[in-house]
């Protein structure tokens, strides 16, 4: 019943022929001269055309289809010529391409930094997310940055211009920068610099900590950035992450199991594995907007936990039973009292 | 990469673009330019950035294409092996040869026949063919390709081209001769 390989070809050949003709009238003459000559040949060939005919027609158009518009949609910003990137709320949508990027700054450096990134009186612009919030910008190069609670982020305006795309971070971001092989984008945290071509990353730079890069894909270049200079920069690949020791100014490479989780706050989660409680505690003081007093030091305290999106209540409660613990709350204070290590 | 394309074919650019005109040619070009982006780099969300970083940098270089169709397959294209240098990944393109056969089998005539919309109905068809017969189908019909400019986008063969549209047109056949009363 269905035509041959050979028909098929030779009623494409005509139809798109006569579809392409353009009024050619000579053209179509011809066309059809060959067409009715193939009709002759055999009686089936009438019936067989018309049911290509058929074919070719409904699928001329295809059917309408909103697709375009979701698509057309992440581009808008892009498109307008405003120098200052939107804002935008928080969403939970996050690609698996990511790599966390964690950076520590010292104040002593950041000024250390300033005339070297200031150098032609640049005009910079930046974002802060406040305590108990994490903000969502879009760059004018449609690099996308989430902006974790007490972190800010400086850039140029003339970001798009400049051979190299330089931000500067304190506190920790995730990225998703756009990608673009001729202007690498460089992320200057105090004491290390970050280069990536165009890929997913997050940094993290809280004062006072050690420095983390965790690359969930693509490639990244670390390398130590002070007043002294740069080193030799470490690649990493996914999974893998870059740690800064503040203290012994050692840049290492580890591996990691999942580099994900690296990148979980940017969902609402909080992931601790074998975490420093102390920094358990300021995790939670900035992502809650509180402050947390304890009656003793915990030091060398661990915590492994997950939490996925629940209230500050819960958080405690969860920990509270894990170290045996005992907080109240009054107002913007956490006081924790007792506790003991495992 | 916009850049980039912008020098190598200066020749089809003139004139400027405003905001409807632009809006119209991505939803013109979007069904055929985004399965071909995913078709080179096997990543839809890559894929996604790639075709919009080509019209970002349409619009940021303010000008209008004379030939749209050739500009931006070339200009995806051009992203797309950029891409492939740097992710460095060389991904296998499958033969679907293989899988051609189970596919009118697979489709649920019941279902399908439930819109009326005899256009659409072909449509659902097409897009369970395997992804380079549908790549091939779409840039031949919606777009208008030539054999010759689908082999040297797809970089095979013109008859492979020609190969993948009639059996495209086969496929299409057999299931509406099976089910013509439906269909007419």
């Amino acid at each position: 019943m269905r035509m041959d390989q050979e028909n098929w070809k030779f009623v494409l050949d005509y139809l798109s022929a006569k579809e392409n003709a353009h009024g050619n009238v000579q053209q179509i003459k011809q066309e059809e001269k060959k067409i009715q000559e193939w009709l002759s040949k055999d009686p089936k060939n009438q019936q067989d055309l018309e049911h290509a005919l058929w074919l070719w027609q409904i699928s001329a158009v295809p059917p309408e289809d909103d697709d375009w518009k979701e698509s057309f949609n992440t581009i808008q910003t892009s498109l307008s010529k405003e120098v200052s990137p939107k804002t935008v709320k928080f969403r939970f949508w996050i690609a698996a391409a990511a790599v966390f990027t964690a950076v520590a700054l010292s104040t002593f450096f950041y000024r250390l930094q300033q005339p070297v990134l200031q150098n032609t009186g640049i005009d910079w612009v930046t974002k802060s997310a406040g305590a108990g919030k994490v903000i969502n910008i879009i760059l004018p190069d449609s690099t996308e940055i989430w902006l974790n609670s007490g972190s800010s982020i400086s850039f140029p305006k003339n970001l798009q211009q400049a051979a190299l795309r330089t931000v500067k971070l304190k506190g920790e971001a995730f990225f998703k920068v756009k990608r673009d092989p001729r202007h690498p984008f460089v992320v200057h945290s105090l004491n290390l610099r970050t280069q990536v071509l165009g890929t997913s990353f997050n940094i993290r730079a809280w004062e006072g900590h050690r420095s983390e890069v965790t690359v969930l894909t693509g490639k990244v270049a670390v390398s130590r950035d002070s007043a002294g200079g740069q080193s030799a920069a470490i690649h990493l690949l996914p999974n893998q992450k870059a740690a800064y020791d503040v203290h012994s100014t050692n840049l290492s490479l580890e591996n990691i199991g999942n580099a994900q989780t690296a990148a979980d706050w940017t969902e609402g989660k909080m992931t601790f594995d074998q975490t420093d409680l102390r920094d358990v505690f300021e995790v939670i003081e900035r992502k809650y907007d509180m402050k947390i007093i304890t009656d003793q030091s915990f030091k060398g305290c661990k915590l492994t936990a997950q939490f996925d999106n629940v209230n500050l209540n819960e958080v405690l409660k969860t920990i509270q039973l894990s170290l045996d613990l005992h907080y109240t709350i009054n107002k913007k204070t956490i006081y924790i009292k007792g506790g003991k290590c495992n | 990469m916009g850049e980039n394309n912008t020098t190598v074919f200066d020749g089809d650019l003139v004139h400027n673009f405003d905001g409807k005109a632009f809006e119209d040619l991505y939803r013109r070009m979007y069904p055929t330019l985004k399965k071909y982006a995913v078709y080179l780099v096997r990543d839809v969300e890559d894929a996604q950035l790639i075709l919009n970083d080509v019209f970002i940098a349409i619009w940021k270089n303010n000008i209008r294409i004379s030939n749209e169709k050739a500009y931006l397959f070339r200009a995806v294209k051009n992203a797309s092996s950029n891409y492939h240098k740097i992710s460095k990944t060389n991904f296998l393109h499958i033969d679907e040869q293989e899988s051609l056969e189970v596919w009118d089998k697979a489709a649920d005539p019941s279902q399908i026949y439930l819109d009326k919309d005899r256009n659409r109905i072909l449509y659902n068809l097409i897009d369970q063919m395997p992804e380079r017969r549908r790549l091939v189908f779409y840039m031949y019909r919606i777009d208008g390709f030539s054999y010759k400019e689908i082999a040297a986008l797809l970089d095979i063969s013109v008859r492979t081209v020609e190969d993948h549209l009639v059996k495209g047109f086969q496929f299409l056949q057999d299931i509406v001769l099976k089910n013509e009363t439906e269909f007419r």
